[in-house]
């Protein structure tokens, strides 16, 4: 049994309790700690009342829920909401506050480390050393789909982060970018608008053989599933190699465990969490996979506290043999 | 498609109220919420309109109201400083003197709005959020 991997959970996991007021922010931590999590991320634009400027009060008080119910703060997550105006993007004084301040609020509520996203730009990423260092906060920055470590801007991201900001700044890899396979949310949807289940089962073999969209032009397909095809090849041909990992794993701090539907507790078919695991911990990754459920995006009818069962045991299962 | 099924949740299933000024029936309310996982500035619903009864509103008499303010609908794209949290409800009044007759009611809601993170290589995504839900005046 491997035990430098831990999984934790983002309380994401659970927005479709949330946001249809079934739970609110104590009944998602009393729910996770009854699932035996220790470890837990926070997306502070979902779940923090008052956001972007939460008051102390809160803040000292959310420790509080934090020691109730026996968990450890272990991310806060941030945005680069880059596109809030509609007259321009944000300036980078602005991108600055905003991190800044994302960092304070973290550190007030007891968390290690600050998620932010890849519109930080580099410059803005080197300027936020010094704060990171004064409040010994690590800032770190998602690879998320459609991102892979070979978009330029990550090079110099990854220089950054092994030079001048070691320690302090680092990534976290979004699982969304070994996805190979649409998952089963995606395909149930693709049906109710208007897909045949018949076409949509050959454009998912068509994909499986690399996604070829001249033989869908050819064979008789409907507009939307010309479209789905399109969309499908786009997003699941092209998934980020491990092996990319090797020499920047120094740099992961967090991983997010992407998923977005399992019927058991062995395998996800759409992300190789049986390669991905393995090949993490041989490239020396130590720390925290946030149990990460996105189903929530299709459909409200897909019981989360089930998904994270299903998640945790295939995990448990996968780590053993380590 | 992500983010679908965060459009359930934009008409609240309350009742619509009439809204009375000094005993004078002046127009009716009902209330929507941010259709996303999380909440965001207003400045990034780039449309907003609803109908009623298979007839559009005219925006002129529709006021939105949130955290305690109320906004004219052309002053939204401006209000990049306001938070429409993903659980709090805005309230639309509707100024229709006489108000709206009790019983069902047909209501429409429509909003394009970008996603303010989402600009991976220049690009925002955009959605449209729309539903259409039977409400009841009481």
């Amino acid at each position: 049994m491997n035990n430098d991997i831990k999984i934790g959970v983002s309380l994401y996991s659970l927005s479709t309790e949330y946001i249809h007021e079934k739970l609110d922010l104590e009944g998602c931590l009393k729910a996770v700690h009854e699932m035996g999590y220790k470890g837990i991320e926070i997306v502070a634009a979902q779940m923090v009342p008052e956001y972007p400027f939460p008051s102390d009060e809160w803040l000292f008080n959310f420790r509080g829920l934090l020691e109730k119910y026996e968990l450890d703060p272990v991310c806060w997550s941030a945005y680069i909401d880059m596109g809030t105006r509609t007259d321009r993007d944000l300036t980078e004084a602005e991108i600055i506050q905003y991190t800044l301040n994302d960092m304070i609020y973290a550190k007030k509520a007891g968390f290690p480390l600050v998620r932010t996203q890849h519109a930080i730009s580099p410059a803005i990423f080197r300027k936020m050393i010094p704060y990171c260092k004064e409040l010994d906060i690590k800032l770190t920055i998602e690879m998320h789909w459609p991102h892979h470590p070979e978009v330029d801007v990550w090079k110099e991201y990854f220089e950054i982060m092994k030079g001048e900001g070691k320690g302090y700044l680092g990534f976290v890899p979004d699982f969304s970018i070994f996805q190979y396979m649409p998952h089963e949310l995606y395909l149930r949807q693709a049906v109710e608008f208007g897909c045949r289940k018949e076409a949509l089962d050959e454009i998912v073999k068509i994909h499986a053989e690399g996604g070829d969209m001249a033989k869908v032009e050819a064979g008789d397909f409907t507009e939307i599933e010309k479209h789905y095809a399109e969309e499908m090849f786009g997003k699941f041909n092209h998934p980020a190699r491990i092996e990319q990992f090797k020499d920047v794993m120094d740099c992961v701090f967090y991983v997010h465990g992407k998923f977005y539907y399992l019927d058991n507790d062995d395998h996800d078919p759409c992300i190789p969490y049986e390669e991905l695991i393995p090949k993490f911990v041989e490239y020396g990754y130590k720390g925290y996979i946030a149990s990460e459920f996105e189903g929530h995006h299709f459909y409200s009818d897909v019981n989360c506290v089930d998904q994270l069962a299903h998640y945790v045991a295939m995990n448990k299962k996968i780590l053993e043999k380590l | 498609m992500d983010f679908v099924a965060y459009n359930e949740i934009m008409i609240c299933q309350k009742p619509i109220r009439n809204y009375v000024v000094a005993g004078v029936t002046m127009g009716y309310e009902f209330q929507i919420k941010y259709p996303s996982y999380r909440g965001c500035f207003l400045s990034c619903i780039e449309d907003l309109y609803f109908e009623l009864d298979g007839e559009r509103l005219d925006n002129t008499y529709v006021y939105f109201g949130l955290n305690g303010k109320q906004f004219t609908m052309d002053e939204i794209p401006e209000l990049f400083r306001e938070y429409w949290d993903v659980r709090t409800p805005a309230t639309i009044r509707v100024m229709c003197p006489g108000g709206l007759e009790k019983g069902e009611h047909s209501l429409r809601v429509y909003m394009k709005h970008r996603v303010p993170y989402t600009g991976y290589f220049g690009q925002y995504l955009t959605l449209e959020s729309d539903r259409t839900a039977a409400l009841v005046c009481e």
